[in-house]
């Protein structure tokens, strides 16, 4: 009688084996009120998932709302006051860096708010996220975004309320759009782009000339310029198309009309290998 | 009055019992906020629902016993697993150090004209909090409770419950984690189902591939098969090689093509190319292996007098199912602590080789274009049946040999 002795064994087994743990998504929400900060340097990692950056209520100097796949990542919230700087988002467990390893990552959500009124160098390391950015109306000093994989969206639908020196947008294989680039009054723009799709529209209230360094291995980029705008393009291409109508062209410079005396001012220097480059005028 | 008619007018009166009244400066919302929580704090005691913890102090540990330091929240999930190891059963057994504070099991309350000086941990209780903290305040299984006129110079971090502030002042941040999940489980037999049904997954695609592969390429399949079979330790040593060279040599073909300037556009067609290029060449490998391993089953078989049909699709199928089999015991008995992993890491190691072989095959005879390792003496149109089975004719040919009628 072997075989039965074999089945009962076997169901015993079955019976007490140790159960196996799922996958677990948690939740951390946190914030921290306003202090008196004269400028917070704040960091924001989040691998994948979909993410929302944008102002809190005033008295929040920032708010995270997070949820996440406990089993591969770990939330991170540091915040020094003497020296302002805030790093919040994620980790990935047991190594540096960040990467997508389940669905589950994809189902990831961050939710991170800051005080508009507190001036921030603000930078977003975003992964692979499908990424908003809504940081108009916020104190913005400099901007940093670098996304992988990623869908960005970067929006300034008011003034930035800060002197912004620098916004500098580094990005992999992504779709990526900046609206309101004049609201946000940044003096220089660096976009650096490997393969994709890049949007900029150059929208809303001029506060100084603007100037725009983009790179773009392979894509498209369109730039979006209110008409009235004195344009001065300078390409260098590499198979690539550009579509610019209105402009003059001497050598591998592109200018408007009356560039020199325009009011508001766009120097745009555009290297481009295999992408179309087009340029459309906003009304 | 029945006792029944009698328990409304009593929960209400404990409401109000409860914390005395509420607070005049309080704005509705936080008003509705407070009656609530009283509400939820009210009812367990009220209709005896479960067993509260009897608020006591936690014991200082052991030196080498369990110690936190709360003094920052850089790590919430660290915090929470190192409290969770400290609790004991039962509760009061409890012992735990906290650098620079206290600890407390159950509910604990600081009073309006209490001062506390150092970092609070309440442990499965909530922390009402009238008066003032000068450090921060952790709760496990609790809500962190801020009454009008307290005040907590700190940091605020509640695990498996919340933070309500129905007044006061919080001078530093605020966290709420949410409890760690009871580990969910999933049973012996929907483990077994669910890995069966992968494999099952896994099986029918390579099966399809393989019908592909047979029906498309069939003779590029043939000559990597005979490589296995004729070539065994070189496709294996060549597949090893293969493998740690595989991510140099892309490298090199990006730098060349970079350097060439005008290649630097091929970059990423050329990138796809070489992954599609491996990834043909180790499924073409390990299908090949599967094509050699069921020609062989398959001849043997013929071998005992069993009569079947010596084709290709039948190795390939013969073949996958035999590759399948330490995975089947995986699937069956892979929930076995300590065997399960061994299974496992059998089935693994096994399937590397088997797809390193291939690999090394499909290398050594370029995709099954070069028959140099295959062991094909003879050139393939000498390769029929009648060649290995028919009777050699050795002296006179037929045709020469005089007819019979002439004498």
């Amino acid at each position: 009688m072997i075989a039965p002795r074999a089945f009962l064994a076997l169901c015993s087994a079955a019976v007490t084996a140790a159960p196996v743990a799922a996958q677990s998504m948690r939740t951390v929400a946190t914030s921290r009120p306003v202090n008196g900060e004269r400028l917070v340097r704040a960091t924001v990692d989040f691998g994948a998932g979909v993410v929302h950056v944008g102002a809190s209520s005033g008295t929040d100097l920032y708010r995270m709302q997070l949820r996440y796949d406990a089993e591969r990542n770990t939330p991170v919230h540091r915040y020094d006051p003497r020296t302002g700087i805030l790093r919040l988002g994620l980790e990935g467990n047991g190594g540096s860096g960040l990467r997508v390893t389940s669905r589950a990552q994809l189902s990831q959500r961050a939710d991170f708010d800051f005080a508009p009124l507190v001036p921030m160098a603000l930078e977003a390391n975003l992964g692979a996220s499908d990424a908003t950015l809504d940081l108009g109306g916020m104190t913005i000093l400099s901007l940093t975004v670098r996304g992988g994989a990623s869908r960005s969206t970067v929006t300034f639908a008011t003034p930035n309320r800060g002197e912004c020196s620098r916004a500098d947008f580094t990005l992999g294989a992504a779709e990526f759009d900046v609206t309101g680039i004049a609201n946000a009054g940044c003096a220089e723009i660096r976009v650096e782009g490997g393969v994709g799709k890049a949007e900029l529209s150059f929208d809303g209230t001029w506060r100084r000339d603007l100037k725009a360094d983009v790179s773009l291995a392979m894509g498209s980029l369109t730039l979006r310029i209110p008409r009235g705008t004195g344009v001065q393009l300078v390409a260098s291409r590499f198979l690539s198309s550009l579509d610019a109508e209105g402009f003059t062209r001497a050598g591998d410079t592109w200018t408007t009309p009356g560039f020199a005396q325009a009011k508001q001012k766009l120097t745009v220097t555009v290297n481009a290998s295999a992408a179309g480059v087009t340029v459309t005028w906003l009304p | 009055m029945r006792a029944g008619n009698r328990l409304p007018a009593l929960f209400v009166a404990a409401l109000l019992l409860q914390a005395g009244p509420l607070h005049a400066a309080s704005t509705p919302s936080i008003a509705i906020e407070e009656l609530s929580y009283r509400a939820r704090s009210v009812l367990p005691a009220f209709f005896f629902l479960g067993a509260s913890v009897t608020p006591q102090a936690v014991p200082v540990s052991a030196p080498q016993g369990p110690t936190v330091n709360p003094a920052q929240f850089d790590n919430a999930t660290t915090l929470e697993h190192d409290l969770r190891a400290a609790l004991r059963s039962p509760l009061s057994d409890t012992r735990l150090t906290v650098t620079g504070g206290t600890a407390r099991l159950g509910d604990y309350s600081v009073g309006s004209a209490e001062r506390i000086t150092g970092h609070v941990v309440v442990l499965k209780g909530n922390a009402d909090i009238h008066g003032r903290i000068d450090g921060n305040v952790v709760a496990l299984d609790g809500d962190v409770v801020l009454h009008p006129g307290a005040v907590i110079t700190g940091d605020v971090l509640s695990i498996g419950g919340h933070i309500r502030q129905l007044g006061g002042l919080i001078s530093g941040s605020q966290m709420e984690v949410d409890a760690a999940p009871t580990e969910a489980t999933i049973s012996i037999p929907s483990q077994v189902a669910q890995r069966g049904a992968g494999l099952l997954g896994i099986g029918l695609t390579l099966i399809i591939l393989g019908l592909g592969v047979v029906t498309f390429g069939r003779p590029n399949l043939e000559i990597v098969s005979d490589t296995v079979v004729h070539s065994f330790g070189r496709a294996f040593l060549v597949g090893l090689l293969g493998q740690v060279l595989i991510l140099p040599t892309f490298g090199m073909l990006i730098v060349g093509l970079v350097l060439t300037i005008a290649g630097t556009v091929l970059v990423p067609f050329a990138a796809v190319v070489y992954v599609l290029i491996a990834i043909i060449a180790l499924v073409g490998g390990l299908l090949a292996v599967a094509h050699a391993m069921g020609e062989t089953i398959t001849r043997r078989r013929m071998a005992q007098g069993i009569m079947m049909s010596p084709n290709a699709y039948r190795y390939v199928i013969t073949g996958l199912a035999s590759l399948a089999m330490i995975w089947l015991a995986w699937v069956g008995f892979g929930w076995v602590p300590v065997a399960g992993a061994f299974v496992f890491a059998g089935a693994v190691l096994l399937t590397w080789s088997v797809a390193t072989v291939g690999f090394g095959a499909a290398l050594l005879s370029r995709g099954g274009m070069r028959e140099h390792f295959a062991g094909r003496i003879l050139p393939p149109e000498l390769m029929t049946d009648e060649y290995l089975w028919a009777t050699p004719q050795f002296g006179v040919p037929a045709v020469k040999r005089p007819p019979k009628d002439v004498k």
